[in-house]
């Protein structure tokens, strides 16, 4: 096994993987910039190394210095959380230089599904769904109609040079479809001097669901089901949940395989997430694969009662996985809300600051994973997520109520948070009857 | 509250239920970062991947600054793959002043450069055009010259000559080598001697300065290029800047005696980054190739009528000062392809109220100078308004001079509301510059043509006119003196210009009546970027017309045919 773990992230992932190591009997090692000395990750870990100022440029970010920090320390592994280095093929592939064990996959599979195009071939060599698109670029009408019959309506038409939704029409039917095009055309040679245009099935509210697999370095993948998290904003995600309410057992057994094709014709190893956007009629296509542990990790965690963390490090270490897909069943349901400190009626401005009043719920079924504490100072230089409250209920209707309650306990005094705003969503039915798609939010 | 230590550190005791894997144990090797995996950038201290810096032509990724390169890098970077055919590899020419312990430190070098010298040579090609090559590297004794530099250069500028092939030498030198003395210096002399054949031959020659190239060899082969290339921020001079504060006992400012200071003051012709390298260099071998002019089918240009019968001439010293009016820049893109700019009159500064360069005319290579107002007030304050000063004359004339050495008719854009009136001006020779521009363009053995496209202000524009033909755009004009000057040296009265103006026979109708134009270039109403095409699609037959013409006379008939030009005026 790994024996001591560095990680190279702050917050309330760093503190995650600091307790899984604990747990696991390996020995931890935290990165602090100079504005996290006081931060949760840094008092608790068994060993502190401050790698640089604020600036996450000059410090989380930096390679050379976290490269450092793990020879010097003669820690073993790194685990990068998320974001930061997380996704970075080149940090990948230095630490494999430096002999360092990268808890997550190789840099080779990070930079082939990091790259949108190769990715998008990878899945339709394997056979997963991706949105139908347009294989050549479209000029004139007439050919652009036959196409969009093939790729099948609603169609969305896009400049080639495009950006900021100019030159973007949609058309639902083929009688639509010349005057959409026209349109998106005429904008397109307006907008960029370039009429090439090129076209994809348009996805009618979709529901974003993701399926997190873990793949072991023999081969053996599995999938531990769904999670919805169509509640967004911005692309960011607010409240996560599994099981999805759209998702039927025979839904799930189809995405799930088709997760575990993806993950396979990757070559991927350690824990990922494969996001798809699910149609109503229950058709659904590849977005892209998160190659590392994701912040709603939990409620994976919750309703196939394994820890996520403590696998990658286990599959890292070069253990086979202890599971096979039939030793995977959900039980009950999970939701998570993402507690940001921000100010939701200031166009969700970030709101740091000293807490000068904390308290966070407990009891049966409510978990959070936060990295802040009475006094703690939430510094201005990174993400403004400062806890994640995750609820395990019998069934949807029961985790929903007992979000409901733990929110309704949380207090945090000092600094601005979205716990209000969190609360209605819940309130709302069409949330509570779990009829959701990603422009919810937009439609509030 | 503060955590301090409040926190129980665990007592680690592995779990029996996770069992060790022997292959994780086996395959360990101790975490370390693996020397030369990181560098780091001297300019802004940041650890960089060494990786990136070779793959990304040996730039900081962070900073951008520029390492210094190896020469057989430097080699692979400009050269087609394979193409590279080294010269006089190994060749030594000893220890002339016996200097003890000099062939020891040159053993050493180059046990660990593995370089012979600090000059590599030989021949490549770059997208096909076969160049002779000579790199400096600065890892060999800071690239001083001694006698094995000096001679290498001059036996690979002397294939040149005799190959009839164009040399690119990348600089860059701490200067003469202390240990070999005289004979050092000498090698300057001799650099430069081969050099003077090979451009005798016709040939041409390209130094490309890189950080840093300082004293014999700035004094010798890296400053007689036909063309003088730079890379960004690269140290170029004669005397060290250290130096020079010790004399002076001032410090320097900065960027004294970077490439974009040298740019600036006339010494450089352009800074090319290092990614376009290749490419510039080969566009340049290109240009300086003969090729000849897309003959088109000839179309009978008929001579358009002239519509704007009534404006006064008044008018038209209006339109031709009109802020919209296409400028000088605006017929190079019109007209022409590939233009390449160049800078600099090697003596002063670069002149922006002249902008001048190669370019192709249906394919053919034409030297290309053009007076060069601004579009915008910003742009007229840069370009002072289309007033040149001695150094863009003297500009203008370098450019010609080589034209004529490779052979490329020259094309002239007149645009000045006059040459630069001012102190610094006549400081540097304002009159002399002219002077030199009409004594040189009168016997000059290629063709010219200039055309007057809006103000054609008395010698500051006859220094661009000295021409076999001059033409005018039909709104231009063309006068010993602006209308209000005229007015107030005879009538004492400045605001007599709008009459002044009608007396002076400055319109295109007039000069062509009088014999001093050869044509006149038909209008729209209004002329602007817009509807330049227009005006450019007419140019371009004439000027088909005028090339087939001057094709056919020798360099004797054409020298001949300017003379009695001007002779009969």
């Amino acid at each position: 096994m790994i024996k001591k773990v560095l990680i190279a992230n702050r917050g309330e992932i760093a503190v995650r993987i600091i307790r899984a190591c604990r747990e696991l009997g390996i020995a931890t090692v935290a990165v602090y910039s100079e504005a996290d000395r006081e931060a949760l990750h840094t008092q608790l870990a068994d060993e502190a190394i401050c790698i640089g100022p604020a600036p996450s440029s000059e410090s989380y970010l930096r390679m050379d210095r976290i490269l450092s920090a793990t020879v010097v320390s003669g820690a073993d592994a790194i685990h990068p959380g998320f974001g930061f280095l997380s996704e970075n093929s080149k940090f990948a592939e230095l630490c494999a230089k430096c002999n360092i064990t990268f808890i997550g996959p190789s840099a080779e599979v990070m930079r082939k599904m990091g790259d949108k195009a190769q990715a998008r071939r990878t899945m339709i060599e394997a056979g997963v769904p991706v949105i139908p698109g347009s294989k050549e670029i479209i000029t004139d009408v007439e050919f652009g109609k036959k196409v969009a019959e093939e790729i099948t309506y609603p169609v969305i038409v896009k400049a080639a040079l495009g950006g900021g939704g100019k030159g973007m029409r949609v058309a639902y039917t083929p009688e639509e479809f010349e005057n959409a095009f026209l349109t998106a055309q005429k904008e397109a040679k307006m907008a960029f001097g370039d009429d090439t245009m090129y076209m994809e099935h348009f996805v009618e509210h979709p529901r974003h669901i993701e399926f997190q697999i873990l793949a072991d370095n023999y081969g053996n993948v599995v999938h531990l089901g769904e999670r919805d998290c169509s509640i967004q904003r911005n692309h960011q995600k607010m409240i996560e949940e599994s099981p999805s309410a759209a998702l039927s057992d025979e839904l799930r057994a189809k995405m799930g395989e088709a997760a575990v094709k993806a993950a396979k014709a990757a070559n991927y190893t350690n824990a990922g997430t494969i996001e798809f956007l699910l149609e109503k009629n229950g058709n659904f296509y590849f977005m892209e694969m998160n190659t590392r542990i994701q912040v709603e990790h939990p409620v994976t965690e919750w309703v196939t009662a394994l820890d996520l963390v403590k696998e990658q490090i286990k599959i890292a270490s070069g253990l086979p996985l202890s599971v096979t897909q039939e030793d995977i069943k959900l039980t009950g349901h999970a939701i998570e809300c993402r507690i940001n400190a921000e100010n939701p009626e200031k166009n969700f401005r970030p709101s740091p600051g000293t807490i000068t009043d904390l308290y966070l719920p407990g009891g049966n079924g409510v978990r959070i994973d936060t990295a802040i504490y009475s006094g703690y100072t939430i510094p201005p230089y990174y993400d403004s997520m400062i806890a994640k409250l995750i609820v395990h209920g019998f069934s949807r209707e029961d985790a929903i109520a007992k979000m409901r309650s733990a929110l309704g306990e949380v207090i945090i005094e000092g600094v601005d948070t979205n716990i209000d705003y969190l609360y209605e969503i819940l309130q709302h039915p069409d949330y509570q009857s779990g009829d959701i798609d990603v422009e919810f939010i937009e439609k509030l | 509250m503060k955590l301090g230590s409040m926190f129980k550190k665990t007592n680690y005791i592995s779990l029996k239920n996770i069992p060790d894997t022997d292959r994780y144990v086996r395959d360990r090797r101790r975490p370390e970062v693996p020397e030369g995996l990181l560098k780091k950038c001297n300019v802004c201290k940041s650890a960089i991947i060494t990786e990136d810096v070779k793959k990304g032509y040996y730039i900081c990724p962070k900073c951008h600054s520029y390492f210094r390169m190896h020469a057989y890098r430097r080699i692979e970077m400009i050269a087609d793959e394979g193409s590279f055919e080294e010269w006089d590899k190994g060749l030594s020419s000893g220890n002339p002043l016996k200097y003890k312990g000099y062939e020891e430190k040159l053993e050493a070098l180059r046990e660990k450069t593995k370089l012979d010298e600090a000059v590599i040579t030989g021949k490549i090609s770059i997208n096909g055009s076969e160049a002779v090559v000579g790199v400096c590297d600065g890892r060999f004794m800071m690239a001083s010259m001694g006698r094995t530099v000096g001679e290498k250069i001059a036996r690979a500028v002397e294939r040149a000559t005799e190959q009839k092939l164009p040399v690119i030498i990348f600089t860059c030198s701490g200067g003469a080598r202390m240990q070999e003395g005289i004979v050092s210096l000498m090698q300057m002399a001799k650099t430069s001697a081969a050099l003077k054949r090979h451009s005798e031959s016709g040939q041409l020659y390209i130094s490309v300065l890189t950080d840093p190239t300082t004293g014999g060899v700035t004094a010798s082969f890296a400053m007689l290029g036909d063309i003088i290339l730079a890379e960004p921020n690269a140290l170029v001079g004669f005397a060290g800047p250290r130096v020079i504060e010790q004399t002076i006992g001032q410090k320097l400012p900065k960027g004294f005696q970077r490439s974009e200071f040298l740019l600036e003051h006339g010494f450089v012709d352009r800074i090319v980054e290092r990614e376009e390298q290749k490419e510039v260099l080969s566009k340049i071998l290109k240009l300086h190739k003969k090729s000849e002019r897309e003959k088109t089918k000839k179309v009978e240009t008929p001579e358009t009528e002239i519509k704007n019968e009534l404006a006064s001439a008044w008018d038209r010293v209006q339109i031709s000062r009109m802020k919209d009016r296409p400028t000088g820049e605006d017929y190079i893109r019109t007209l022409f392809t590939d233009f390449m700019e160049f800078h600099g009159d090697r003596y002063f500064k670069d002149d922006k109220a002249i902008i001048g360069g190669v370019a192709r005319f249906k394919g053919m290579p034409v030297t290309v100078i053009a007076q060069a107002k601004g579009g915008t007030t910003k742009e007229n304050i840069e370009r002072n308004f289309g007033m040149p000063s001695p150094e863009g004359y003297r500009k203008a004339l370098r450019l010609m001079k080589q034209a004529e050495k490779f052979g490329r008719p020259v094309i002239c854009f007149v645009d000045t509301p006059g040459a630069f009136c001012g102190l610094e001006a006549e400081e540097r020779g304002q009159g002399e510059a002219i002077a030199r521009n009409l004594f040189e363009m009168s016997d000059m053995k290629v063709p010219i043509l200039s055309i007057v496209i809006g103000e054609g202000g008395s010698g500051g524009a006859l220094a661009l006119a000295v021409a076999d033909e001059v033409w005018m755009l039909e709104n231009s004009i063309y006068s010993v003196l602006s209308p209000e000057g005229f007015a107030s040296i005879l009538w004492k009265d400045a605001k007599r210009a709008q009459e002044a103006a009608g007396v002076m026979k400055l319109t295109s109708r007039d000069l062509k009546r009088l014999g001093i134009i050869e044509r006149i270039i038909p209008e729209p109403g209004h002329l602007t970027i817009n509807n330049l095409s227009e005006v450019c699609g007419q140019l371009t037959s004439y000027m088909d017309e005028f090339f087939d013409r001057y094709e056919t006379m020798n360099e004797e008939e054409i020298k001949e045919h300017r003379y009695e030009r001007f002779r009969n005026m």
